[in-house]
Parts: C-alpha cells; structure tokens; sequence
C-alpha cells in the first residue's frame, strides 16, 4: 500500500495533460512554474514589469486568461501591447494604491482558479506599508493555487513574498544603452542581472530588454 | 376519464390575441392559437367548476371582463368544440351547447362539395340526419378516409391539441407580509423562487441568460435589475450569487414589499470541452468573480484594457462591461522583453536644476541624484474639439535611481512614471 503513495492521483494526471507544467521565457532562460507563487523584486527601473508583461504575452497568445491587480494604479497597456499581451484576454483590476483591497481582490481571483496567470503589481507601494500584510496572505494564495495551471506573480520594489514562493528573483539594473548624442538622444536598452533568491550560489542570469518606439 | 376542450372563436382573433392568450392561461397550460380563436384543454376543471355548461359560462365571464367578443364552447373533442364555437361567428359573447351540436349543418363539417350535395339531394342536411345511417353503408360508399368525418358527427374524434403558443418568458413572483430592509433575508425566499422558475423552464427544454428583478418597494415606487451572463444556465446557486452581488452593489432604497423575478428563454448551452485546449476559468466562475472584485473595488475599476484609437496623453480605457474573451491568437509574441512603462499615480512632484540649457540634478521627496542621461524634450499636443492637452517631456536616468519619464506643466515639474 505504501507504494501507492507514488502514483499520481487521476486528476492530477488529467491537470498535467491539459498543460505543461512550466511556462519557460526563452529569452531571458528562466522558467516560472504553474500552480505556484512567483517574486520578481527589485530597484526602480529594473526590468520588472517588462518581465512579468512577457510572461502574461506568452499565456494571453495561447489564449489563457490573466489577471492584473494593480495596486498603485501603475499599468501602462500601450506597454503591454508592444510587450504582445492581447488585452482582449486580460482582466484589469485598479485598486487606487489601497493594498487591503489588492490582496483581497488577488484572493478572489485565486479562488477562481483557472487564470493563467494573476499579477499583483505591487511596484511603487512603499516598503512600509507592505511589511503591515500578513505573511499568511502568500502561503493561503500558494495553497490556492496548486495543483490548478495558475501561476500567481508579485513584483515589488523590495521581497514579499518569503518562503511562500516557489522561484524568487531579484532585479537589478546594470547599465542603460542611450543611442544618439548631444540633445538628440533615445532610450535603446537595459541591462539586467537576475538573482534567484532560492539559489544561494547560483550565478545571477544576465538579460537585455529593449526599448520599443512603435506607435500602439 | 373523457376530456374537455374548450373553444373560443372570436371575430377580431388577431388584435385580441393577447387578451384571448391571457384568458386561456387562468384555465389551462395546454393552449392552441387558432387563425380565429384559441383552443386549450380544460380537462379536470369539472371538479374545481362543474360541468362543461359552468366552465364555458366562467370562460365567458372572463372574456367580457377583458372585453374580447367571443362564442366560446366546451365538448369532449377538439371538433366539436371548435365547430361549436365557430357556428354564429361574430355574435358577441355566446356560449354553444354540445347538444346543439346535432344541430349543426353538414356544411360545417369537412366534407367535399359533391358528396355534400348528394347528401343534400338525399335529405340529410344536419349531423343528426348523418348519424342515423349505419356507418358500414357509409364507409362502403366513400371509402376509410369517410370514418374520420363519422368520428366527428358522432363526437369520437382523438384529435389532439397542439400547444403553439410560444412564450419568451416565465415569472415567479412573491408577495410579503411586511417590508424587509435587508435583502439577503429573502436569499431564501428567492432560491425557492429560482428553483420553481427554473424547473420550468428546464420542463420546456431551454434555458436562461438574463433575469430581471423587479421590487416593488415600501415606498411606493419599483426598483428593477437587469441581470445578464454572457452564457445560458440554469445553476440556482450562480444565479443567487450573480443577483446577491449585484443587489448589494446597488441596493433598492427602501423596504422590499414585493419580489418578481422575469427569466428571458434562450437556447441551453452545448458542453463541449475540447482535448487541447488551454485551460481558462469556467464562465460561472469568472463572471462572479468579476462581479466580487467590482463590489471590492468599484465597477468602474473591473475591466479589459482598451486602447483608444485617438490622439490623447494616457489613450486606453478600462472596459468595465466587457470580461475577457480567452480568444486565441496565431502570431506568437515578441521573441524579446521590451521596457515597459508604469505610472506614478498621482505624478511625483519633482526640482529640477537647469544649467546651460541642461537638465543637471533632480530631487523628490522621496530621492534625489543628478542626472546622468536624459532624451527630450519631447513635445506632444491636441486641440481636438474642447480636451485640448499640451506636454513636454523628458525621458532621464538619475544616478543610483531609475529611468523616468519628467514632465514640465507651466513651470512645475512632475515625474509621471518609471521605465520597468
């Protein structure tokens, strides 16, 4: 009987075929899995929502339904356009910077069960405040979460999440590019370093994002 | 246990159909529009009324109440109630005897021209003239399809109704005793309702995708709530969720006196989940949650992102009526992350030291550092029709800081967001 204990359950079997267990971004060479708490943190201008705006555009292409709860009332969805989100399949959620209603909103759309991916955009809200939410809030939504395709991504300027996450990364901003010169100037591009906050000694992954001047 | 139908055959079918409609439903479910009447079944009305003399009497009664001419008739087939009342078309309000129906002429039943006018030559001008031959002689004369027209004279026919009227809607409704302040008092009362409506409607083979409220409020006046899914179903406990939330998001302003709740048919939804396709939050579940987070944090605030196709400085909208469409897309996304931009909401007040033309050192209230790189200015601006808007802008990096976006209005500065 013990041996049983290996086998997976039929609805997990059934869960597993319907998609993969991984949403990879071949670009930067990381990977995000589903069912889970995921943190990406840092600095200003460090690349976070450019991130987290790619791995919505992978899940909205296929067709999958995300959320964005955004707290400080920061989205910008002419950058999520040019990232290659398909707003037709996006849920915006404005919480006007009141983070009780962030995470209880973030709660209901983890209770759905079924989204993509759900974005608590928590940049911009002052550390201060954020130290007040109760840690409890991450581990209720990461048991919410599992064993359904949804991935659950917080971003902020400063950790959050704590063990309550499965991958946690920190930005920050090496260099940025300026093409031109003189008064006749373009921001081009900026240089990231990532660092997995659940790997100790891995080395931090190096990453380019671009400035895109197309007109929406 | 024999049958009853009763008949109504009025001249002006066409303009009274409602009233006539409405006449036949006190007495029975099972109704028939004809082109100048209507046809129902009043089977078992004989022990609630009496007998068929009584129940064409009530019939009539409720006729002159809605003002409607009419000869109505009761019989134990469909012909002869039918024939009954359309003999003496046009005379207001008459109600026909089954024993008259001997009576009538052999014009009136479906018999050729040529075989009506040998009948005629015969002598046999009324039904009772018929009867009285032996059906065999009958039969052997003009053949089988002759029995159907014996069955009618001799009141045997098993024709049977056929219920055409076809309804759009189906209500329930409830009244109180004494007004209720707070609306989720009567969850119950209306789960009950929605069970009864719904039973109904599941009876027909339809469904339902919108269900309108009605109050009527201790203060005299109504208050009504359209409420609307984008799929049909019949699941009570969504549906008193879907109603629970958007009462409390918009609750009437008075005591509820009087409960009436519409539901609109529409075809039941076929399930079909395919094998491959990506997983997405079951219609149900997403329409509530929707209907959660606008009750949390406004509707204004739940929504698509829109872009809006026009010259304007933020041009995007939140939809707040539309929900996301799960809609597949064949083009994949960009190979590489781009610098996205987020808003500081309101823009950050910022000084800014100018020297020589330069943007030199930039302070906040919550940092300040000098400026490394910048780009700008960037002059934008629109007189169309009254919103007219002007900018001037410049992207900055500030040492040790981020990439912002720096905003000159008149002759204050604000740092309006961040590159991300």
């Amino acid at each position: 009987m013990r041996n049983l204990s290996l086998v997976k359950p039929a609805s997990q079997l059934k869960e597993e075929q319907r998609h993969t267990e991984e949403i990879l971004l071949e670009s930067v060479g990381i990977a995000f899995f589903r069912g889970s708490v995921a943190e990406i943190s840092g600095g200003p201008s460090s690349g976070k929502a450019s991130l987290t705006l790619s791995i919505i555009a992978k899940l909205t292409t296929a067709g999958e339904i995300c959320a964005v709860v955004d707290s400080a009332g920061g989205f910008d969805p002419p950058s999520a356009v040019l990232a290659g989100v398909k707003l037709e399949n996006l849920l915006w959620v404005k919480c006007a910077g009141d983070i009780e209603k962030a995470f209880t909103a973030a709660d209901h759309l983890v209770q759905a069960k079924g989204f993509g991916a759900i974005w608590l955009n928590l940049n911009g809200l002052p550390a201060s405040k954020l130290q007040l939410v109760p840690k409890t809030y991450w581990y209720r939504y990461r048991t919410r979460v599992k064993d359904t395709p949804t991935l659950v991504i917080a971003t902020a300027d400063e950790p959050v999440t704590g063990s309550a996450s499965q991958s946690a990364f920190v930005f920050s901003r090496e260099r940025t590019e300026w093409s031109g010169s003189g008064r006749f100037k373009l921001l081009r591009e900026f240089h990231i370093a990532m660092h997995s906050r659940k790997q100790f000694y891995g080395r931090p992954i190096p990453a380019r994002i671009e400035a895109d001047y197309r007109n929406v | 246990m024999s049958r009853s139908y009763a008949c109504i055959v009025s001249p002006n079918a066409k303009e009274d159909k409602e009233a006539l409609v409405s006449v036949a439903h006190q007495f029975a479910y099972s109704i028939e529009v004809l082109d100048d009447g209507i046809l129902f079944d009043v089977s078992g009305l004989e022990r609630l009324i009496g007998k068929r003399s009584l129940i064409a009497r009530k019939i009539l009664e409720e006729l002159q109440k809605h003002n409607v001419p009419g000869s109505v008739a009761v019989a134990e087939t469909i012909e002869t109630a039918t024939l009954l009342a359309r003999q003496n078309d046009g005379v207001s309000n008459v109600v026909h005897s089954p024993d008259t129906f001997q009576k009538l002429p052999l014009s009136d039943l479906p018999i050729e021209r040529d075989t009506l006018n040998v009948f005629t030559d015969l002598g046999l001008r009324r039904v009772e003239d018929l009867i009285e031959i032996p059906r065999e002689e009958l039969i052997g004369r003009y053949g089988r399809e002759f029995e159907e027209i014996i069955d009618i004279a001799e009141q045997k026919s098993s024709a049977v109704l056929t219920p055409n009227l076809k309804e759009s809607e189906s209500s329930w409704s409830y009244l109180l005793d004494s007004p209720v302040e707070d609306f989720e008092q009567l969850i119950f009362l209306l789960n009950h309702g929605l069970d009864d409506l719904f039973v109904r409607i599941a009876h027909i083979g339809l469904s339902t995708e919108q269900l309108d409220l009605l109050f009527e409020l201790s203060n005299r006046t109504k208050r009504k709530y359209q409420i609307k899914t984008s799929f049909p179903t019949l699941e009570r406990s969504f549906w008193l969720k879907l109603i629970n939330l958007r009462v409390s998001l918009d609750p009437p302003e008075a005591g509820i006196k009087a409960v009436n709740v519409i539901a609109h048919f529409t075809k039941p939804r076929p399930s079909q989940t395919g094998l491959y396709a990506v997983s997405r939050p079951e219609p149900q579940s997403l329409l509530l949650t929707v209907n959660k987070l606008k009750k949390l944090v406004g509707e204004e605030n739940v929504g698509v992102p829109v872009i809006i196709d026009q010259r304007a400085a933020e041009a995007f909208t939140l939809d707040a009526e539309a929900m996301p469409a799960g809609r597949e897309s064949i083009e994949s996304g960009p190979a590489k992350p781009i610098i996205a931009f987020s808003y500081f909401r309101p823009p950050i007040r910022a000084e800014v030291l100018v020297r020589e033309g330069r943007l030199v050192f930039l302070r906040t209230k919550y940092f300040s550092g000098h400026v490394i790189e910048y780009s700008g200015v960037w002059r934008a601006n629109s007189k169309w029709w009254e919103n007219s808007w002007k900018t001037q802008e410049w992207d900055v990096e500030v040492e040790a800081q981020g990439v912002y976006r720096l905003c000159k209005v008149g002759h204050e500065w604000f740092l309006i967001g961040e590159y991300d």
